[in-house]
């Protein structure tokens, strides 16, 4: 048993890869999409609109599959791991931008407001003022995107990325004993959830603002 | 109080229709640097609009206005320049809640007016001091009373060093106890020489430091005048009952 | 203004271009590399060991040809059933992964000469008291992997032909055994070398019997061999043949 935490280490570094890239993949996607539909004209409202649906409609594992094989089929050749964090990003681009979008409309609208009657200009507002709120009121939500992808880079293996589940498998099929392998897994997998919402909720503490989950209420 | 006669805001002939209601129909006036005026009239009849209307937070559908020269509704104009010389104060504070008072002050200096950071700080000290909250600078809105975040806010707009201060109901948000010290700020600004366009219901303040009243109803001015023309010798019906109504609820004095 | 815009927008256009020809008018004459792809979790063809390499015959095979015929691989772990199409898209260049040759296959994709003999064999739990017949009877449930022979093998002779057994389809061989082992199924249908090995391993299982269907396993490559890899694995295994050194394998990874 003990021989098998070195290989399943291995692959809780490589799911580990995969969560962060996918995760910033979907952050830097994720954002100027929430900001497209909050401020952005009729056309781009209804691109986001549609960008968000199709990659909350297709499950993951398709969208893997289609951006794998996708890739060659446009000349493109991608590895298996690179797919994985565009197909796994993409798709949480859909669901981070729903995350910003709803904390950024729960802002009072007197900020931006106040913000332009400094002669700020709605970019300049944005990012200092309307930002800084929306991302410290999305950190909640945020965690819980950040458990879901976790369990989600699971899928990769499927396009042959050899994470954490995918290492477990080879030794079960060796050994023929699965009940301790997946538990191992398991345990991993828990660890990885835990510390990771831990970290989010330290980081949410360092940012507080005084009374600021009580914004929006008057004197 | 000495008056210059230089104009500093002129509004020509606003109109403005918010789901196919007209609520300005055409609103003309002027304020001349260094004056203080204050519209009064009913909930509803477009003072927040016509207020709006002046940093065009609000685009009016015809009219137009002026500031020292600068025609603000010009389509051309750039208006973020224009914003950095007119100061807004709202019903609703508005202070970045995400930001200590003392960088609620500093943000337009820095981030608008590219001003160092230590000349900015310096500069927003000195307007807490001017509505004596400096010793407040470190903390943050949702820590800070009514009336302290009303100062703030007042400082904040301030620091920018504006031509004109607009203030939209400034006190109507805040517990009896507290307009007092935000009336005494704005009482000391217009003092100082701020030309401002007040609008409110504080009535004692009205009388004590505004040049004018301008008294809007159902989007037109009915009647405008020195106060004590106003309450002593109105023109209109209307008027008399109006301000008899306000003085009943908000009494006549200051509120100290 | 326009000028820079035309200038970007032409930019993207041979951005383009060069990246869709790449994959398009590049001649497919020789690659560095060949990737092989396998699903590398089928004792005793291949597996990943406990050291961490994989290991297996059929690696070791393609290993060797590699060797012999002057080209150098790539082995990737990929899911079954995306082996063939992977090979199709251009994913990978080569399938070796215990494959039996079949019409169906053979329209899709090319195979080398077919390189093992295999009949499926039934697997049973040495205490069941089921035999051959018994054991894919009415009313049993078999085990085998998704897209194998040996799930087509029930589906067409016995569901088809009116035997009331139900199929239940695994990842992997090797989840089926398991479910085999703990009771959740009657038996499973495998390709008799991989099956002999899972008996080793397993010591609560058996063999019940063979079921004759001379399938033969071949490598395969896309269709219309566009790299020449075929006459090069044919060649390199009449080589391993003729030096003796097949037979060491197979007695390496098959025992007896």
């Amino acid at each position: 048993m003990w021989n098998s935490i070195p290989p399943l280490l291995k692959g809780t570094v490589v799911t580990l890869e995969l969560t962060f890239l996918l995760l910033v993949v979907g952050l830097a996607v994720g954002i100027p999409l929430a900001l497209g539909q909050v401020y952005g004209g009729r056309g781009l409202v209804l691109l986001s609109s549609i960008y968000e649906q199709i990659f909350r409609s297709i499950p993951a594992l398709v969208l893997l599959f289609l951006f794998f094989f996708g890739s060659s089929f446009i000349g493109l050749n991608i590895s298996a791991f690179l797919s994985a964090v565009l197909a796994l990003g993409f798709r949480s681009s859909a669901y981070q931008s729903q995350i910003f979008r709803g904390a950024i409309q729960s802002i009072p609208q007197g900020q931006m407001t106040a913000a332009r009657s400094l002669g700020m200009g709605k970019f300049q507002a944005i990012r200092h003022i309307i930002l800084p709120q929306a991302l410290r009121l999305s950190l909640p939500p945020w965690s819980n995107e950040y458990s879901s992808v976790v369990k989600d880079t699971s899928l990769a293996y499927a396009v042959g990325v050899i994470e954490l589940v995918r290492e477990g498998r080879y030794i079960i099929v060796r050994t023929f004993e699965p009940m301790i392998i997946y538990i191992t897994i398991a345990v991993i997998y828990f660890i990885l959830t835990y510390a990771g919402n831990k970290s989010l909720g330290y980081l949410e503490e360092k940012l507080k603002v005084p009374g600021f989950e009580t914004k929006g209420r008057k004197e | 109080m000495s008056v210059n006669q230089a104009v500093t805001l002129k509004v020509e002939n606003i109109h403005k229709t918010y789901s196919r209601e007209e609520v300005l129909k055409g609103i003309s006036f002027e304020v001349k640097k260094g004056e203080t005026k204050v519209i009064i009239g009913p909930s509803g009849t477009g003072k927040s609009t016509l207020l709006r209307c002046v940093n065009r937070l609000t685009v009016p559908d015809a009219g137009r206005i002026w500031l020292d020269g600068t025609e603000i509704t010009h389509p051309r104009t750039d208006i973020n320049k224009v914003r950095q010389s007119i100061g807004m104060v709202f019903q609703d504070f508005n202070l970045f809640s995400h930001l200590s008072a003392l960088d609620n002050v500093r943000i337009g200096l820095i981030k608008v007016k590219k001003m160092e950071k230590g000349e900015a700080t310096e500069e927003a000290m000195r307007q807490l001091a001017r509505v004596g909250l400096e010793d407040k600078a470190a903390a943050y809105p949702a820590e800070l009373s009514g009336g302290q975040q009303q100062r703030v806010s007042i400082a904040r707009a301030l620091a920018m060093g504006p031509k004109l201060m607009l203030f939209d109901e400034p006190t109507s948000a805040l517990d009896p106890e507290l307009i007092g010290e935000v009336l005494e700020a704005m009482r000391d600004l217009a003092e100082s020489g701020m030309t401002m366009v007040v609008v409110s219901h504080e009535m004692g303040f009205a009388r004590s430091v505004c040049n004018e009243i301008v008294f809007i109803e159902n989007g037109v001015i009915v009647e405008q005048g020195p106060p004590y023309l106003l309450f002593e010798d109105p023109q209109h019906q209307r008027t008399k009952q109006f301000l008899c109504k306000i003085t009943e609820l908000y009494g006549k004095s200051e509120r100290k | 203004m326009a000028k820079r815009k035309m200038g970007l927008v032409f930019a993207v256009v041979v951005l383009m271009v060069l990246v869709l020809g790449s994959g398009v008018i590049s001649p497919a004459a020789e690659k560095k590399v060949y990737i092989v792809a396998s699903d590398i979790s089928w004792l005793p063809f291949e597996w990943k060991n406990e050291a961490g390499n994989y290991v297996g015959f059929e690696l070791d095979v393609m290993r060797e040809i590699a060797k012999l015929e002057g080209y150098r691989i790539e082995i990737k772990d990929v899911t079954w059933s995306s082996i063939i199409p992977g090979v199709e898209a251009g994913k990978y260049d080569i399938g070796a992964s215990g494959v039996t040759i079949t019409g169906k296959r053979e329209e899709v994709v090319d195979f080398s000469e077919p390189y093992w003999k295999s009949d499926q064999a039934v697997l049973i739990r040495k205490d069941s008291g089921l035999n051959i017949i018994t054991a894919l009877s009415e009313g049993r449930t078999v085990g085998a992997q998704k897209g194998t022979t040996g799930a087509d093998w029930i589906q067409i002779n016995l569901i088809e032909k009116g035997v009331k057994v139900e199929l239940k389809l695994y990842e992997t061989y090797s989840l089926a055994v398991l479910d085999l082992v703990n009771e959740n199924i009657d038996a499973v249908l495998q390709d008799e070398p991989a099956s002999r090995a899972s008996v080793a391993k397993e010591k609560a299982i058996e063999i019940a019997g063979i079921i004759v269907t001379g399938e033969e396993f071949g490598f395969l490559v896309k269709d219309g061999d566009p790299y020449g890899l075929l006459s090069k694995i044919n060649e390199g295994m009449k080589k391993l043949h003729a030096s003796g050194q097949w037979d060491k394998l197979v007695a390496k990874y098959f025992g007896e």
